[in-house]
């Protein structure tokens, strides 16, 4: 628990968690201010989808920065040094790090989305599971992003190392991962089809969407080829939860085995 | 003495609730077949059972809660009089088998001239259905299907087939098979209906000079799939949300002469699906954020595209299957608006780009040949696809509009990242050269 207090309290006094939160509330309420046109009955949906759309590209970078900022703090000012040596292991000391800031940074953001509850409920038909599927879409590509960036700082040993690792990482899920899998699908054949929708749905990105869009119901997925059903052969909260898991012990496994407790200026 | 009376009030409340159901049950066919011709018959808020048959003129009338329920064995209200009119009444439970010689309705009309309106139906196989029936007014309806993308044990919302010059106007239609099924029905008019949660919201096949107008096709599996038919006009109506991997807005398949105005395309996988059809008029529609504006296939040819709008899509127009013959991307040197797809100069000011646009794309193969590429149409790897396939130079001219438009609206996207470029750039200045290194560390405390 002092972990989440310790966070909490260094997060309020630096700014990243503020920039990071005012700009998801001044993306949502443009959004809703721009969608208040929409049919009050389905509109709600739209501008979920938007919002989403939207958020993509600011969420994933910031909290790649966040939490990679957040551990080599510990590192710069040393505090990592008297927590390990005081009785904590470094597997022990990350888990109870990322509760800390998995809980600080999700904490405002699902506080706001339940504000803007109410604001949506001047303008659309609320759609409560919809919106329920909405905000665990958006936790699952916070959590997935801050433990990339947890595992970026315990890694990297100076800022610049850690700024630019943080802009690869960013890229190669936006980009480089699915130009590979434009790459070579014209090879996808009936036979190679789930391995390329594992590689597809390994990308956090893809995985929340399909979640997001089919769990609102507006991505449908109607009289599907043979071809297709093999490509979903689990329903997409599966490819989801399947990749919330794979990132998670990839990102932990790789900060404890490649950690550095020391960092430079 | 208590449990006297307690049993005298449960015996009174039996001998009086049951018999009244079934007063109710019998007597409202008795009542229609005693009414005289042109009667008004005024319903209770009681369910009434079906299966009713009409076979004079009669208006019913019922309230609120006015049921009519069938008994689950075929139609539950047969009109096969003329000039019947039926409102404010809740129709349910018509037979959902699927193997009897009829397929059968909450409705089903026979007849011409008839007046349906303010009907609520669910939990009926077709909503209502007009079979050889003509000049017939279907209005304000609400019928509401299984939904859950179930189709094959249902039917369709509104069924017209083989019915002429009638009028089906402000009908909300939801989770049915189909919303609106035409067949072999010509000169209708279909104005502001309301259609959600179809597989097509609107399947039409082999009727022409049928007018389509106001009406609202939002997240279906597909909006409208005009097929097979001719001489239609598509006015102001709008086609929001159909997103799936095959879904689209508009499908005309061999559909020939088909004049599509003022139309809205919102938000669709895509937005205009033309196959084997010739000679359509596409203008003045507003095309826009649809992962693909206009998916047209060569052997569809003569279509003409002016003054559409047909912007922020990801893929603006694409060809499939080859060059198409004699299509053409503007009327009277007027072509369309791309907005920010394609920025021009318009240094004279009449509104016209200075140049012609021609728009190249490579995506044209992967579509032809692998249907998952439409699941990558949102990643923003597309553009570095595009790219580097402009690189290679394995792209191909998907279409060129030689008069674009150029209207000077911006978008509110642009306006959006301006805005939080313009926040990022005030924090950088404000806070220096280390300004990452102090926002996501050190605890905001600077050096």
């Amino acid at each position: 628990m002092h972990y989440i207090w310790k966070e909490w309290k260094e997060s309020i006094r630096g700014k990243g968690l503020w920039l990071s939160l005012s700009i998801i509330i001044l993306i949502s309420v443009s959004i809703l201010f721009s969608s208040s046109v929409l049919s009050f009955d389905k509109g709600f949906y739209v501008l979920l989808i938007n919002l989403f759309d939207t958020l993509i590209y600011f969420i994933p970078i910031s909290c790649i920065f966040i939490g990679a900022f957040s551990i080599f703090q510990e590192k710069e000012q040393k505090t990592l040094i008297m927590l390990l040596t005081k009785k904590d292991s470094y597997p022990g000391f990350l888990f109870k790090k990322s509760l800390a800031l998995s809980s600080v940074v999700l904490f405002p953001i699902v506080a706001w989305f339940f504000i803007y509850l109410f604001l949506l409920k001047f303008y659309f038909q609320i759609d409560f599971s919809s919106y329920s599927i909405f905000v665990v879409s958006i936790v699952c590509l916070a959590l997935i992003f801050l433990q990339l960036g947890v595992a970026l700082g315990s890694i990297c040993r100076s800022r610049m190392q850690m700024t630019g690792s943080a802009i690869c990482i960013w890229f190669y899920f936006f980009f480089l991962h699915d130009f590979v899998l434009l790459s070579i699908l014209p090879d996808v054949t009936y036979d190679n089809v789930k391995w390329f929708s594992v590689a597809f749905f390994l990308n956090p990105l893809q995985a929340i969407r399909m979640f997001l869009e089919t769990g609102m119901g507006v991505y449908s997925f109607g009289h599907m080829s043979r071809l297709l059903q093999s490509f979903l052969w689990v329903k997409p909260g599966f490819f989801l939860a399947g990749n919330l898991i794979a990132w998670l012990a990839i990102s932990f496994l790789t900060a404890i085995f490649f950690h550095r407790k020391e960092a430079f200026e | 003495m208590k449990k006297k009376l307690l049993l005298l009030f449960f015996f009174s409340l039996v001998s009086f609730s049951v018999p009244e159901k079934k007063w109710a049950a019998e007597s409202l066919q008795v009542a229609i077949d005693s009414a005289k011709e042109g009667a008004v018959l005024t319903l209770a808020d009681h369910t009434y059972k079906g299966n009713i048959v009409i076979t004079k003129k009669i208006e019913i009338i019922g309230s609120a809660h006015t049921v009519i329920q069938g008994d689950g064995n075929g139609n539950v209200i047969s009109i096969k009089a003329p000039h019947v009119k039926l409102s404010h009444l809740t129709v349910t439970h018509s037979s959902m088998n699927r193997n009897s010689a009829e397929e059968y309705a909450g409705i089903k009309i026979y007849s011409n001239g008839n007046t349906i309106d303010h009907i609520t139906i669910s939990d009926c196989f077709h909503g209502i259905y007009l079979s050889q029936a003509h000049h017939n007014t279907i209005s304000f309806n609400n019928i509401n299907g299984m939904g859950n993308g179930e189709i094959a044990a249902q039917g369709n919302g509104l069924h017209v087939y083989y019915a002429n010059n009638n009028t089906l106007t402000h009908n909300r239609i939801e989770g049915t098979r189909d919303g609106m099924f035409f067949e072999y029905a010509n000169h209708n008019s279909i104005i502001a209906n309301t259609i959600s949660g179809t597989r097509y919201g609107l399947h039409y096949m082999y009727s022409d000079a049928n007018d389509f107008e106001k009406n609202v096709f939002t997240m279906n599996m597909g909006g409208a799939a005009v097929m097979n038919s001719n001489s239609i006009r598509m006015k102001n109506n709008q086609f929001v949300f159909n997103y799936g991997n095959r879904s689209f807005g508009l499908l005309l398949l061999q559909a020939n002469h088909i004049n599509i105005e003022d139309n809205l395309f919102y938000l669709n996988e895509r937005g205009l699906y033309i196959d084997q059809s010739t000679g359509n008029i596409i203008r003045h529609n507003r095309i826009i954020q649809n992962q693909i504006g206009i998916e047209l296939w060569a052997s569809s040819s003569q279509q003409l595209f002016t003054l559409n709008r047909i912007s922020e899509n990801t893929i603006p127009a694409v060809t499939l299957g080859g060059k198409g013959t004699d299509n053409s991307w503007s009327l009277h040197g007027k072509g369309n608006d791309w907005g920010s797809t394609f920025p021009l100069p318009d240094l004279n000011q009449n509104g016209i780009g200075d140049f012609p646009i021609t728009y190249r794309s490579s995506l044209h193969q992967l579509m032809e040949g692998q249907e998952l590429t439409p699941l990558f149409l949102k990643s923003p790897a597309i553009k570095i696809y595009e790219k580097i396939n402009a690189l290679l130079q394995k792209e191909d001219i998907m279409f060129t509009d030689p008069h674009p438009l150029v209207t000077g609206k911006g978008n509110s996207i642009p306006a959006l990242f301006l805005v939080c470029t313009a926040l990022f750039a005030a924090v950088i200045l404000l806070k220096g050269r280390q300004w990452l290194c102090i926002i996501f560390g050190k605890n905001g405390r600077n050096r």
